[in-house]
């Protein structure tokens, strides 16, 4: 069982009526390792969420959480998770929840003990425990709710974007303590659509769109997987790029032209030639670039193989 | 007592409102009642019938609206999020049903238990101690009825729904089964109707216990009839729905 990977989805299809939300999928996570699922919404993130923790059945596909089925792995205290319609109960204190979560974890066995104060300070809700639930704000409310998905400090944790109701310093401080727990060993796994998080914390990126992993590998490599340049220069406005070599998209901000490339060298050879690259700038893509077209291109492709 | 048992318990009993509506109002009900009504019968074998009736209908008028409002109330906890959390825990999903179930038959016993020391103390109500014991234990057994229902309704509506249900069930089933005012004061279409009602055989079955020591067979199947209705629909709703399944 040790060898069992966090994570293991092949083949995994959901279906609601026509619409296709995960469309055979293959996924393995090994044990250890710190995932980012990227993508727009509406990509399929929390539905692949929602497969992997059994809070919904496949139409087709199969699914192993470190070599269980999803809801034998949740009861047997392998899982935490965030959800994005999860909750806390009305008409009871932070502690009173925190201390029925610990313990329904704790009757499971397997979990590691997870000392109170160390999960409070991990989590961040010092101070917290005794106060009514409806008396927390936003971003206390989320703090919470990640105290509860590290209560059993299970093996995998699932996050679906956990920061969204976050400020940017509770997000600073919520990636610290993500980055301290992959530290300790444990799966991290998380949807978001703030690239930035992806690229500080992730070891690993999953881009989904349409339902489909449409690139996979660390930042690094997503951003080399196309072409990592961008070009960036000032030009006319009748100016036309349709016939430059390498180019993979382009934007203009007033008289600013920025070329996305797959070769740079063949694309500055043909602008040159064409004429000046008057305030020329030549920057690695960021992962935000990588992303985008990584979504346009699978878009086009789709329009391409529906018609 | 599991975690989830003792969380569930304290939640509830902790509400203000619930309290005040499931023994404190029902409590001040037997008091007045019994004051304004009792007070105009002529003698004094007619007071005890009707203290004793007024006391058996406000314990049924406590009971249901305890099981109701103990139960109804897992509406919330899936709008708020919560159920679908516990979901992700190790909780077993049969646990969360069952404990509401429980902490729902647990908490109609004070309002029996209160209403039932202010009928013997305040209004002096006299029944031999078989018949006090056998009257508590059979309210609260058929409370079951109720608690089914509040399952039911809470499991079938959403939060606005729901919270509007406990009170308005509890209305309905009061006034058209007779706890507030005797069936008999109703107009003859509307005595048809409470008849249809569980609330009616509950507090039936008290006052068959105060007569005779026992139920009657028919409002004992009346009730077995309704309890298990609203469990069997319980379970058929619960399958299409699941606990976790996001509200709305």
């Amino acid at each position: 069982m040790a060898s069992a990977p966090a994570l293991d989805i092949r083949g995994l299809t959901v279906r609601y009526g026509d619409t296709v939300a995960v469309d055979a999928l293959d996924l393995s996570i090994p044990a250890g390792s710190t995932v980012a699922l990227l993508g727009p919404n509406g990509a399929g993130k929390s539905t692949i969420v929602n497969a992997v923790l059994g809070l919904l059945d496949p139409t087709a596909g199969h699914v192993r959480v470190l070599g269980r089925s999803p809801r034998d792995a949740v009861r047997a205290g392998c899982v935490g998770a965030m959800l994005q319609h999860g909750g806390l109960p009305s008409e009871a204190r932070v502690g009173e929840v925190l201390d029925l979560v610990r313990r329904s974890f704790g009757r499971a066995g397997g979990a590691v003990a997870w000392p109170l104060e160390d999960l409070v300070a991990t989590a961040g809700i010092e101070g917290l425990l005794g106060r009514p639930v409806e008396a927390l704000s936003g971003g206390q409310r989320q703090r919470v709710l990640l105290a509860l998905a590290l209560a059993g400090a299970p093996p995998l944790l699932l996050l679906d974007e956990p920061t969204s109701a976050m400020d940017v310093e509770g997000r600073r401080a919520f990636w610290t303590t993500m980055r301290g727990l992959a530290g300790r060993g444990h799966t991290v796994v998380f949807a978001t659509h703030h690239l930035d998080e992806a690229d500080a914390v992730a070891d690993r990126v999953v881009v989904v769109a349409g339902g489909r992993v449409v690139a996979d590998g660390t930042t690094a490599e997503v951003k080399a997987g196309v072409g990592g340049r961008t070009l960036s220069f000032t030009a006319a406005a009748d100016r036309r790029f349709d016939g430059v070599p390498a180019v993979t998209a382009v934007s203009r901000r007033g008289s600013t032209v920025t070329l996305a490339t797959s070769d740079a060298d063949a694309t500055l050879r043909a602008l040159l030639a064409e004429g000046g690259l008057p305030d020329l700038e030549v920057r690695g893509a960021t992962l935000e670039d990588a992303v985008l077209s990584l979504i346009s291109t699978r878009r086009r492709t789709t329009i391409g193989a529906t018609r | 007592m599991s975690p989830l048992f003792a969380f569930q318990l304290r939640r509830v009993a902790r509400n203000k409102q619930f309290v005040f509506f499931t023994v404190l109002l029902p409590a001040l009900f037997t008091i007045f009642l019994t004051k304004i009504i009792g007070g105009q019968m002529p003698g004094a074998s007619e007071r005890q019938d009707v203290a004793a009736s007024i006391m058996v209908s406000m314990m049924a008028y406590g009971a249901i609206g305890a099981a109701l409002g103990a139960t109804i109330r897992i509406s919330f906890d899936r709008a708020s999020g919560w159920l679908r959390q516990l979901r992700v825990t190790p909780v077993p999903q049969t646990q969360v049903v069952a404990v509401d179930v429980t902490v729902g038959v647990l908490l109609t016993l004070p309002s029996l238990l209160v209403v039932a020391l202010v009928g013997r103390f305040v209004n002096g109500v006299q029944l031999g101690l078989g018949t006090w014991i056998a009257l508590v234990a059979v309210l609260w057994a058929a409370s079951a009825a109720f608690v089914a229902l509040g399952i039911l309704v809470g499991l079938s509506l959403d939060e606005k729904a729901a919270g509007g249900a406990i009170g308005i069930l509890g209305v309905v089933l009061a006034a058209l089964g007779g706890l507030w005012w005797p069936v008999e004061l109703l107009p003859e279409a509307m005595r048809g109707l409470a008849y249809s009602l569980p609330s009616y055989w509950y507090a039936e079955l008290g006052r068959d216990v105060v007569l005779d020591g026992l139920p009657s067979a028919a409002a004992v199947l009346a009730l077995a009839a309704y309890t298990a209705v609203f469990g069997v629909l319980s379970v058929l709703v619960g399958r299409r729905r699941p606990l976790y399944a996001v509200a709305g």
